[in-house]
């Protein structure tokens, strides 16, 4: 069986992308809606607090709740890493995607001003994969032990680590 | 409805609004008054000027409570005074941010190219 595909959902959140889209020219380089109904927003990392805090206030677009916060590593890439926010909205009930774009030693602004939630992503973010966030309140390692070196979900580190345990 | 002095909103944190039209009022219009200096074209401006003025128009023509709340469509009366106040706030820092402005910076031409 094939999900049902929902052609009135899909319109509106195009609708809603061309909306933000016109709405803030500066920061966003593409807009796109995937076929399973999932709006992103590509956006320059200039922008990551300016368009966080306007999805968070925003009247038409209250996304109070940041869900998720991760980075992808893509190392053919100019700038290998791409940040990616996920944000709901409890007042309309929907979801949207933002993603940055950055190399191993550009810093990042950090969006613990706008959403309290992202302190510990963050931190992971830093800690797997060696992105720093500029003004975070705590940027330390979170996960990975004491006295650990390297950033392990980058796609050069190796599987079973540099050290035998 | 009980009597106002043992009202909830029902939600944690949120206090009982006494008179909200007038805390909305002066609300709105600080929000016009931000986006008067704001370049005239820009979309932010259009679109946040409209949702304002059509909410103004209803807590105007609207004096029961629970009717505007019913009108607005948008939660208890709390929340829309909260939502009120993220706009201004919202208002003030586009003013500084300026995001009508073209675009920063292109991408690299692979960057947003998936699969890769």
């Amino acid at each position: 069986t094939v999900r049902p595909k929902n052609e009135v959902e899909h319109k509106q959140l195009c609708a809603f992308g061309e909306y933000v889209a016109e709405i803030l020219p500066k920061y966003i380089q593409q807009v796109q809606v995937t076929c399973f109904n999932e709006l992103e927003l590509l956006i320059h990392p200039d922008g990551i607090i300016p368009v966080l805090t306007f999805l968070r206030d925003h009247t038409n677009a209250q996304f109070k709740s940041l869900a998720d916060l991760t980075a992808v590593d893509v190392p053919t890439r100019q700038y290998r890493f791409e940040i990616v926010y996920n944000l709901l909205s409890l007042r309309f009930n929907s979801r949207i995607r933002v993603k940055t774009y950055t190399d191993e030693l550009t810093p990042v602004d950090s969006a613990v001003p706008v959403h309290k939630a992202a302190n510990w992503y963050e931190r992971e973010v830093w800690d797997m994969y060696g992105v720093f966030f500029a003004n975070h309140p705590d940027l330390r390692r979170i996960l990975t032990d004491y006295g650990f070196e390297g950033h392990p979900f980058r796609k050069d580190f190796p599987l079973s680590g540099y050290v035998e345990v | 409805m009980l009597m106002l002095s043992l009202q909830t909103t029902g939600l944690v944190g949120l206090a009982v609004a006494e008179n909200p039209h007038e805390r909305l009022r002066i609300l709105y219009t600080k929000i016009l008054g931000v986006l008067q200096s704001i370049p005239k074209d820009a979309a932010y401006r259009k679109y946040t000027e409209q949702i304002v003025n059509e909410r103004f128009d209803l807590v105007k023509k609207e004096t029961d409570v629970q009717k505007l709340q019913d009108k607005l469509n948008s939660g208890q009366i709390e929340e829309v005074i909260v939502q009120a106040e993220n706009e201004l706030s919202l208002a003030r820092k586009m003013m500084q941010w300026k995001p009508w402005e073209p675009l920063v910076e292109e991408p690299p031409s692979d960057q947003w190219r998936w699969p890769i």
